[in-house]
């Protein structure tokens, strides 16, 4: 993570006079608006877990804002030594109330909203808004303002600078002060994204309310639980606002995967003889899970036949246009050292049955691990024609997915996971029933 | 490059950038380029969702259309290609805007400066504008200076303006088009296309070079003994004589196209894959490539006229009796040159590069033929072993060839030629972005790489000055051979290269 350099060490100002401040910045003497061309971005940034950390001391301040390896590893070590369940995802509710129990009072610098990637920095944002909520309960809203030139390889004539907006109180001072004087720094003529870097269950008020400004939301299905973040894409969808899922974003490889091994025209034949998808997921968070099966059922045009769950098995069936039926299911695996978004997909089977004879068939295995491609061959699979592959799966920070996203410019929601979406709202909804 | 099937996962899991919002204006609208290329081009980017909601296409020329008769006009030319697009093309006119305009009368681009502030209040478009000249080089002039004095250059981050070739007929007019071009806009703000540059096969040459280990370490004069570039034509003229007659072999194709394949087949591996590396190391390249003898040209250089040809049933005129050509004219219809390069990854190796209309085959590749080996243990099946080759096929069955030695069956040890095969239709079986759907998308991303630079367009017409001069001042010396139609060209162009002990690939 590379610090971005600002010009001014942030400035302390009341939250009413930013508007005023910042115009005054960025407009020169020709009265032309002088600040970057390019995007605003506001930032949901608790960052729960790193405050608990910090005020409980068991890892050093300042609070930045970022998941780093220090507090994973904490987190980690956290969930065994207190005997939770393997699975727990390390944003939990559950791990941030047993640090709740022991957080001191001394304050402690807090760096959020300050230090950005350069993978955003790169993109020249015009302006950066962090919301920053404090675990204290009692404390009153403070804003900071700060304008920032990043450094450019190219001599370049346009101007690429922008300035960085701190609110940071608890959660009721931002939602009561706070959310007035953001309305006041939108800038019209720029795309407006919203990263809710936290988990969904939380401050829905806050989110709610950005939902209906009309920004290009940008959510993590894998923070938050399934029925609060399903609910929040069919929304998004109905209300026809852009929505991006870092939770889709990271599927990339595995779509892209999968594709790859149907490129060859002498392949495509296998697409329309499928009988059996498995998919293993670390954690119980079905959602990615579901996005995957979805996109593939909607991309060989199934129709959703019935959905269930057994034990902790999610089962789904599929029938084609030819009355075959595909069974597919979700399976959570018990993985020794969990990521640390919940419910990632670490392996795909996909078995394609073109005769009786199982040795004309192929079974097709997508695994992040060998260990996960030699469980899956397991049950005679091997004995098929067998398409064995290791997809890498980068330990990409959210950042640089959220890059992506801001890089594409994309003002829609995509339309994959649209459909996708879609799909994944049905199942859910007869898995609730 | 075409498959019956697609492979339905693959169906729009390409996650392109999306262009920002912008108002397009092309001039000369009511010319070929527009109904042919650049609309469709457009409609693509369209039905691939790449297009904003903000997003305007003003389409400007002489003919006094109105807005409705502009979209009538491009549905009518394009209903074969929209027939099974009839909603969606709906939708995309909605984008569509006409308006009458001189582009030599800065009055008339000042009234389009006023419609392009309503269309921009009407779409949204936040004042980006990208201006498309695809009108005759004669006319550049005055169209940049009009924009320019109208103001609609002045933001060098907002505006931006794409010509198409020719850049000038020479190096002398190629600065100063490119001067006058640079003192309307930033050299940031100017894209040159060359369409060769969209192609996916000509992009896969960087990736081939520079994402592979295998192929740099002998990728340079120690290791390969010739490289020939050919790209050639089936067709005649066509209706293209008035503006054929003016160009020739030459400038049409050598001087762009083949010189574009040239520099991206010979260039240093850029730093980092930006834009701006990757064009230095292109001009850098051109710079230091010249003819293989400047002081005699013609002995490195020749020229041919297809003749009448074909057979009985499908009998082919002679260029010289295709409508708009004049019965004595000298222009060339094939040119093949052969051209060093002087630096340290390329001395000594000739590059031989040819193109051609009435070919016997429509083709576009690029050839890298390796030494010989030093010893030849093994007998040949035949008469001595091949040198291996590396084939980049541009057109058509795109990919790529790789030529050696086997030990042919058998008890003996006796060594026969095989082909290791790429192709991109087996492998993917996707169809590619047409070139200009690319360029045209690049062009209003603001990504540069795929365009040519001042100091690149410049240094390509520096590489055949001796040539032009040679054509213009003393053109006896460079004759034009005939060449009957559908052969490869004058049997004079054998020579070129037999002289160096080497042939043209047979494709």
């Amino acid at each position: 993570m590379k610090p971005q350099l600002t010009l001014q060490t942030p400035l302390e100002l009341p939250a009413h006079e930013i508007p005023n401040y910042l115009k005054k910045l960025w407009i020169s003497k020709d009265d032309l608006d002088s600040g970057a061309n390019t995007f605003s971005l506001i930032v949901w940034q608790p960052s729960w877990l790193e405050q608990c950390f910090v005020k409980s001391k068991l890892i050093n301040g300042p609070i930045t804002g970022y998941l780093t390896e220090e507090i994973i590893t904490s987190a980690k070590k956290l969930i065994l030594e207190n005997g939770l369940p393997l699975a727990t995802p390390l944003q939990s509710r559950e791990l941030i109330d047993l640090l709740n129990k022991n957080i001191f009072d001394d304050s402690f610098e807090d760096l959020r909203g300050q230090f950005f990637e350069s993978s955003i920095s790169t993109l020249n944002p015009r302006r950066i808004i962090t919301l920053a909520p404090t675990i204290q309960d009692k404390y009153d809203i403070k804003t900071f303002v700060s304008a920032y030139c990043p450094l450019s390889d190219e001599i370049r004539d346009q101007t690429i600078c922008g300035d960085l907006v701190v609110f940071r109180g608890s959660i009721n001072s931002i939602f009561t002060e706070g959310l007035k004087i953001i309305e006041k720094l939108s800038i019209d003529d720029l795309p407006s994204w919203l990263w809710w870097n936290g988990s969904l269950d939380d401050s829905p008020e806050i989110f709610d309310y950005f939902s209906k400004e009309g920004k290009r939301l940008i959510i993590d299905t894998a923070n938050g639980s399934s029925e609060r973040c399903i609910d929040i894409l069919t929304n998004a969808l109905k209300s026809k606002r852009a929505i991006n899922d870092l939770n889709w974003v990271r599927l990339k490889s595995w779509r892209e995967s999968l594709a790859m091994i149907f490129d060859p025209p002498s392949r495509r034949n296998l697409l329309e003889h499928i009988t059996q998808i498995d998919v293993d997921i670390e954690g119980d968070n079905i959602v990615q899970a579901l996005f995957l099966i979805s996109w593939i059922s909607d991309k060989l045009n199934w129709q959703l036949v019935e959905a269930k769950k057994e034990n902790e098995i999610t089962l789904i069936k599929f029938k084609r246009d030819n009355g075959d039926y595909i069974l597919t299911s979700i399976n959570p695996m018990p993985i020794g050292n969990p990521s640390i978004h919940s419910g990632q997909v670490i392996g795909l089977r996909l078995i394609s049955k073109v005769s009786k004879d199982p040795k004309k068939n192929t079974c097709i295995i997508l695994g992040s691990e060998s260990a996960e491609c030699m469980r899956l061959e397991a049950g005679g699979m091997a004995d098929m024609h067998l398409i064995e592959e290791v997809v890498p799966s980068f330990l990409m920070s959210s950042e640089a997915d959220v890059s992506k996203l801001l890089a594409s410019s994309r003002g829609d929601t995509s339309p994959l996971f649209e459909n996708s979406i879609n799909i994944t709202s049905k199942i859910f909804e007869i898995l609730k029933l | 490059m075409q498959s019956s099937i697609s492979n339905p996962l693959r169906l729009g899991l390409r996650q392109e950038r999306v262009i920002p919002p912008q108002c397009l204006v092309i001039f000369g609208a009511s010319g070929d380029l527009t109904h042919r290329k650049l609309i469709p081009a457009l409609f693509e980017l369209f039905l691939q969702r790449r297009l904003p909601s903000e997003f305007a296409i003003v389409g400007c020329a002489r003919r006094p259309w109105s807005d409705e008769e502009f979209k009538e006009k491009m549905r009518l030319k394009l209903c074969d290609k929209i027939s099974s697009y009839e909603q969606e093309w709906t939708k995309f006119t909605e984008f569509l805007f006409y308006e009458p305009v001189d582009l030599q009368e800065e009055s008339h681009v000042k009234r389009l400066s006023q419609r392009l502030i309503e269309i921009d209040r009407l779409k949204a478009t936040h004042g980006n504008k990208t201006f498309y000249l695809s009108v005759s080089p004669n006319f550049y002039e005055g169209g940049c200076k009009s924009l320019k004095n109208v103001g609609l250059l002045d933001d060098p981050i907002k505006s931006r303006i794409v010509i198409e070739k020719p850049f000038g007929r020479d190096y002398s007019s190629a600065r100063k088009l490119n001067k006058i071009v640079q003192s309307c806009a930033n050299e940031s703000q100017i894209y040159r296309i060359d369409h060769y540059l969209g192609k996916e096969t000509v992009q896969n040459i960087l990736v081939l070079r520079f994402a592979n280990t295998i192929f740099e370490p002998i990728w340079n004069r120690n290791y390969i003994s010739n490289i020939q570039i050919t790209s050639s034509e089936t067709v005649g003229v066509e209706d293209r004589a008035g503006y054929y007659e003016t160009s020739g072999a030459l400038r049409d194709m050598l001087q762009n196209h083949l010189t574009q394949m040239l520099a991206v087949i010979a260039m240093e591996p850029p730093g980092k894959f930006d834009p701006e590396a990757i064009r230095n190391e292109k001009a850098k390249v051109l710079q230091a490539s010249k003819l293989a003898n400047e002081i005699e040209p013609w002995n490195c250089c020749i020229r041919g006229q297809y003749e009448e040809g074909g057979n009985y049933d499908n009998p082919l005129k002679g260029y010289r009796d295709e409508n708009g050509v004049g019965k004595n004219s000298t222009t060339e219809t094939y040119i093949a040159t052969k051209i060093f390069i002087d630096n340290w990854r390329w001395q000594g190796v000739p590059f031989y590069l040819r193109t051609g209309k009435r070919l016997p085959k429509r083709l576009g590749e690029i050839v890298l033929t390796f030494k010989d080996v030093p010893v030849h243990l093994f007998e040949s099946t035949i008469i001595n072993p091949a040198p291996n080759q590396l084939i980049i096929r541009i057109q058509p069955d795109e990919g790529a060839t790789f030529k050696f030695e086997v030990k042919s069956p058998g008890s003996g040890m006796r060594s026969r030629p095989v082909e290791m095969e790429f192709s991109y239709d087996e492998s993917f079986g996707e169809p590619s972005d047409e070139g200009y759907v690319r360029l045209l998308a690049d062009s209003m991303l603001g990504d540069p790489t795929l365009f040519t630079r001042s100091d690149e367009v410049e240094a390509a017409w520096k590489l055949y000055t001796p040539l032009i001069e040679l054509m213009e001042n003393a053109p006896w010396k460079l004759p034009v051979y005939k060449y009957e139609s559908m052969t490869w060209g004058p049997p004079e162009s054998d020579q070129l290269l037999a002289k160096d002990n080497i042939f043209w690939r047979r494709p």
